[in-house]
């Protein structure tokens, strides 16, 4: 009896064992066309290979929109004025049902087009979806960030909680049956740090919480997209910058194709062709739009608080003035400039802060890995070629997160997302 | 108590076990033949850093994103006071007045009826296309543009329908601004038309060199109706809109009117080129 206790332990321990670590995609039979991480990150999923999914005609959905910071209708400029409010999107299902919020990226808006793809993912599948700005994006700042100053991960989450309470009052009559939560790249982190500032509010008690391709330590992962534009592009000389490069490329292909068709197939055929673009470039142009991100973040954070390290705190702006001389100046502002200028001194002020390392633990996933080991309600989906990772993040996840961390083997940054096998897990995960 | 002490093997087993746990397969690399050489074999926790691959510039400090960028803000915007306040106005326009016209439009019709709208509007708008095309002599795109316009009236009734693209015939855009700039005419100042939107002094003259052409073909007689009966007009600007995807505020960015310039500039070359 004993013995055959002692080996159903031990058999028992051997399934805890293999529960525990991660589950690895093998690429064979992950079958995901693209092995390029830079090709996945711009392209994403060949349009034949993503999951069918609705239109917008059969969504009943609508965009609403919060006042949460009066003040700034009196403090921000003339032509701020669309965004001196939030606004999100509401996708509502005619019955009672679950409702999941969906943080966006870096610098995205609640429209953004994986915003727009998880809504129709999660909507067919019978959610009532919010989509959300990230607290990074021009319109949070503006309209719901306290500081605005994004970076500090507890505090967007406090700023974002406040936005879904207030999604939440303004449609009382919704029948909801549970909360669930996720978001995608930086909107992942925010979903992290919003859970568990959600266990002691307990204002959602969110049943299910996804986290998609999250930056697993922030400063890696900016230092990673700072780093992108440094890359050696063949073509660039004097007389040629790397946006006349791309478009020579492009006109060249249209020429060579006859027509322009603008349509979901045009990334992989350009690829096809002989403009097709180097690793270099593709990691180029990954690393512009960024860094334009990382200007609207230290232009808005900078206005608003009135800095004056990009525009002098008392310029006078109207829906006339020429913003190109601030813009000018903020594109020479990337990440990194942007923690070190704006983010570090105002954590500093405010909580007695320190070392860049002190505050590196603080906004990265480190500071809730306690948490997110305890929490058998999160998981996280990530690729190993993401370029936002850096050396020892996936074994951070696997250690935290053992058999709730997905690796998939390609996809680069969120371009596997709208895969089907990607977008079968994410929904099984949610259906429990 | 042997509950317990069975429980406290179970977990010691179980941390056993994980310790074990083997280095992730290389199978990644193995089962992807573009990826190749010793440079891409993941970490012992299974990372391949797609920085790894790239050649960087050896001191990090090129200003190329920067070079580029201003170059490329340097557009011919002599009343960008006006026109930067014809772009509130038009979002102003579009936030109140377009945008909920149009989604009330989806609201009542069904979706091939607004197909067949968007065709016909479509089918008139091949005539300007064609003139266009014959004015910069594309022998090839006249050709195609005309056997759409003859498939698209007749087979499509008056162009309710595409058959022409389905039969491999896309359609092809050429205006009279095309036209000038193929002849080389510079773009001119940039301007904001209201309502319409971006434009440049070279694309308004041509909007209104093809508006006056096509006053003056009156093809399938819709412009002398339209005269008569106002609502015709009204459809098409609702037309237009709804197919236009471009949403003020989509780019979420304080400069989006310099993007949108610059976009705008661009994609008026690329027009030209091809």
């Amino acid at each position: 009896m004993l013995r055959t206790l002692r080996l159903a332990a031990l058999l028992g321990g051997l399934l805890m064992a293999a529960a525990a670590s991660a589950r690895d995609i093998d690429a064979a039979s992950y079958g995901y066309p693209l092995t390029n991480p830079f090709e996945a990150t711009i392209a994403t999923t060949p349009p034949e290979q993503r999951p069918t999914l609705p239109s917008d005609d059969e969504i009943d959905q609508a965009d609403y929109s919060l006042n949460l910071r009066p003040e700034r209708e009196f403090t921000l400029p003339d032509n701020f004025w669309s965004v001196k409010k939030l606004k999100y999107r509401l996708a509502r299902q005619d019955r009672e049902a679950p409702l999941i919020f969906v943080i966006a990226g870096t610098g995205a808006p609640y429209s953004s087009s994986i915003n727009e793809y998880l809504k129709k993912l999660f909507y067919q599948a019978g959610f009532h979806v919010v989509q959300l700005s990230s607290p990074t994006s021009y319109d949070f700042m503006s309209a719901a960030s306290r500081f605005a100053t994004p970076g500090i991960s507890q505090e967007d989450a406090e700023d974002m909680y406040r936005v879904m309470q207030a999604v939440r009052a303004q449609h009382p009559r919704l029948p909801v049956s549970d909360f669930y939560l996720t978001g995608y790249s930086l909107g992942a982190l925010d979903a992290a740090f919003v859970s568990h500032l959600d266990e002691t509010r307990r204002s959602f008690n969110f049943k299910r919480v996804l986290l998609l391709n999250p930056p697993v330590n922030l400063y890696t992962s900016i230092n990673n997209l700072d780093k992108l534009v440094q890359t050696q592009v063949k073509g660039i000389d004097r007389s040629t910058t790397f946006y006349e490069l791309m478009l020579t490329k492009l006109t060249r292909y249209f020429q060579d194709k006859g027509y322009i068709d603008l349509n979901e197939a045009l990334l992989y055929d350009f690829q096809q062709s002989r403009q097709h673009l180097s690793n270099e470039q593709m990691a180029m142009l990954i690393g512009t739009s960024f860094r334009f991100s990382a200007a609207d973040i230290a232009f808005t954070s900078d206005l608003i608080n009135r800095r004056g390290l990009i525009i002098p705190p008392k310029f006078p702006i109207t829906e006339g003035s020429s913003l190109t001389p601030f813009f000018k100046r903020a594109l020479q502002c990337d990440f990194d400039c942007y923690m070190t200028e704006q983010v570090i001194p105002m954590w500093r002020a405010r909580t007695d802060g320190n070392s860049i390392l002190q505050l590196v633990n603080q906004v990265s996933l480190y500071a809730l890995e306690d948490y997110l080991r305890d929490s058998p309600k999160i998981a996280v989906m990530h690729n190993a070629d993401d370029v936002i990772l850096g050396p020892g993040d996936i074994g951070f996840l696997r250690k935290v997160f053992g058999d709730r961390l997905t690796l998939y083997p390609h996809g680069g940054h969120c371009g596997n997302l709208n895969y089907r096998v990607n977008s079968d897990a994410m929904l099984e995960f949610f259906r429990g | 108590m042997v509950n317990k002490l069975l429980f406290a093997t179970a977990l010691l087993v179980a941390g056993n076990a994980l310790a074990a746990e083997t280095a992730p397969r290389a199978s990644v690399i193995e089962a992807d033949p573009q990826i190749t050489g010793a440079s891409l074999a993941p970490e012992s926790d299974g990372f391949i850093d797609p920085l790894r691959e790239l050649k960087f510039n050896p001191g990090l400090d090129q200003r190329e994103f920067e070079r580029s960028t201003l170059e490329a803000l340097n557009v011919y915007d002599p009343l960008e006071s006006m026109n930067r306040r014809i772009y509130h106005f038009n979002y102003r326009l579009d936030q109140w007045v377009l945008l909920p016209v149009v989604s009330g439009y989806q609201y009542v019709t069904p979706r091939f009826v607004r197909t067949g709208v968007s065709n016909f509007f479509n089918n008139l708008g091949d005539v300007p296309n064609l003139f266009n095309s014959v004015l910069q002599l594309k022998a090839k795109r006249s050709a195609e543009i005309t056997a759409r316009l003859m498939f698209n009236t007749l087979i499509g009734v008056g162009g309710l329908w595409d058959p022409a693209t389905k039969m491999g015939l896309p359609r092809q855009s050429e205006d009279f601004g095309q036209t000038l700039g193929f002849y080389g005419v510079p773009d001119g100042p940039f301007l904001m038309l209201p309502v319409l939107g971006p434009s440049n002094l070279r694309d308004t003259t041509g909007l209104v060199v093809d508006y006056a052409g096509e006053q003056a073909v009156n093809y399938l007689n819709v412009a002398e109706a339209s005269t008569d009966h106002p609502e015709i007009f009204a459809l098409r600007v609702v037309d237009k809109r709804y197919t236009t995807n471009f949403r003020y505020g989509q780019l979420n960015s304080p400069f989006e009117y310099e993007k949108v310039r610059y976009v705008y500039t661009q994609a008026r070359k690329l027009q030209i080129a091809e």
